[in-house]
């Protein structure tokens, strides 16, 4: 990240591996705290909060698998003070994480331009970025509490990859999650891979490690954020790796049919409506090759488990939280998704062992192979 | 459409707000916010104790060890300044939980004399 508007490509504070370090020590504190304290609201906070609705429902007699209408399932956990506060604290350490990362990013206004500018027109690698491009609606949200969400903040990708290893409590900082999953995409039968798509890319870290699993195959890493693929290409280009990053539309991403030999995503679908998910996969299609790879990674895309497993009032209402509250506006809709028939049903041949997002912790995702 | 600010494109465009800032989960905003200020406060908190822990380790190179640190024994000029530092500190944190407060409430009106 920079900070002086005259120079570009600072980093005041070095790298750590593969990631920039945050430009000041009390920046880095406060993240790494918020980070340690948002792994405790996931850990021991939340089994607390989930022995005591256990707790509840035995006392009430309510069973705890049994669906019920939402407006009645919150009331058994409206006062209880262990899942309110988890509710509370949950939400609003997120919401502190974004705040400070946002503060640094627009004080520090100028600096950051400046850099990305810089990098815009460098390489390795090409950046295409689209002004003009009309946003679809359901990519205007500020979906995970995002400021801005991923289209309204000049720093959209900034945020997201700073948030996001907030989200993974430190486990992806050397993209770790993104490189597993780049090594885990099968080649086709015939073993040429010369293009590969990578979906709705964000902050470009499947791309970068998708060049890395294919160092000879020309790689495209494509977003509806301008911010987004701006970034992605400015740490490709630090990083020394050779990816195309376009401002494109997944669902309408402009490429010639049978152009690509795979065609990946990191969890795309959840984020975005159904009939967008059906034309993302529509055009995945029309874009891959005969014999090529689909392989959309996201969250228990195999079955219809959605992003949380079992049922019962408790887990209507962890599933209304992350919808209503953190944003997760999709949520329902992809809940309700059935990835594998309709991969099937716009052609392709779907198995249903890839690995997940592993957000989840559940493996399970669908491979598509376009016919012959 | 991408919009700009000054001279530079942002290739930022219109989004629809979160509105978590008009939600209580904890019954009453105010607790609400004094939650969120804690959390906060352990973030800041911590930032120092980093910081604390950066200048022992440079300080060891300088020859002025952690141990040292733990052993060292304050001057009775230094006790006497510290405490007073602890009073006013105690005061000002929890000097509130002295008050009654519950005498009147939003609506009432002054009290006649």
């Amino acid at each position: 990240m920079a900070r002086d508007g005259k120079q570009t490509d600072i980093e005041p504070r070095g790298t750590n591996g593969r990631l920039e370090r945050l430009p000041t020590a009390d920046l880095e504190a406060n993240d790494e705290f918020l980070t340690t304290f948002r792994a405790w609201a996931n850990g021991p906070l939340t089994q607390a909060a989930n022995a005591r609705a256990r707790e509840i429902m035995t006392a009430r007699g309510i069973d705890p698998e049994a669906e019920m209408p939402l407006a009645r399932a919150f009331e058994p956990f409206a006062d209880d003070a262990v899942i309110q506060a988890r509710h509370h604290v949950w939400l609003h350490a997120q919401n502190l994480m974004w705040r400070n990362l946002r503060r640094e990013l627009h004080d520090n206004y100028d600096g950051y331009m400046a850099e990305m500018e810089a990098a815009d027109a460098s390489g390795p690698g090409t950046l295409e970025l689209n002004p003009n491009l009309a946003i679809p609606d359901y990519a205007t949200h500020e979906i995970h509490l995002q400021p801005g969400g991923y289209v309204g903040d000049p720093f959209a990708g900034h945020l997201y990859h700073y948030g996001t290893n907030n989200f993974y409590t430190g486990r992806n900082n050397q993209d770790e999650l993104h490189r597993r999953y780049a090594s885990s995409v099968p080649a086709p039968a015939d073993k040429t891979v010369r293009r590969i798509l990578d979906q709705g890319c964000g902050c470009g870290q499947m791309s970068v490690a998708l060049k890395e699993r294919f160092p000879n195959a020309e790689v495209w890493g494509i977003d509806v954020s301008g911010p987004m693929v701006r970034y992605a290409h400015m740490r490709a280009v630090d990083l020394g790796v050779d990816v195309r990053f376009a401002q494109r539309l997944a669902e309408d991403c402009k490429f010639p049919d049978g152009h690509f030999d795979i065609v990946t995503s990191y969890i795309l679908h959840h984020e975005v409506t159904a009939e967008a998910s059906r034309g993302i996969t529509r055009e995945a299609h029309r874009v891959l090759r005969a014999g090529g790879i689909y392989y959309p990674i996201d969250i228990n895309t195999a079955g219809t488990r959605g992003m949380v497993a079992g049922a019962g009032p408790f887990n209507q209402v962890r599933n209304w939280m992350s919808h209503r509250w953190t944003h997760e506006r999709w949520l329902f809709e992809y809940n309700s998704f059935d990835h594998a028939t309709e991969t099937r049903r716009v052609g392709f041949e779907v198995t249903e062992d890839g690995s997940s997002s592993g957000m989840g912790g559940v493996r399970g995702n669908i491979l598509g192979v376009k016919r012959a | 459409m991408a919009e700009t600010k000054g001279k530079r494109q942002e290739y930022t465009t219109d989004f629809i707000k979160a509105d978590i800032g008009n939600v209580s989960f904890l019954g009453n905003v105010h607790i609400d916010n004094i939650m969120t200020a804690l959390i906060a406060m352990g973030a800041e908190i911590w930032t120092d104790r980093r910081r604390i822990r950066v200048l022992e380790s440079l300080l060891e190179k300088k020859g002025v060890t952690r141990d040292m640190v733990e052993q060292y024994v304050p001057t009775a000029e230094e006790e006497a300044t510290w405490k007073k530092e602890r009073e006013v500190l105690v005061d000002r944190m929890y000097g509130q939980f002295a008050r009654q407060g519950s005498e009147f409430n939003i609506s009432s009106d002054w009290k006649n004399k």
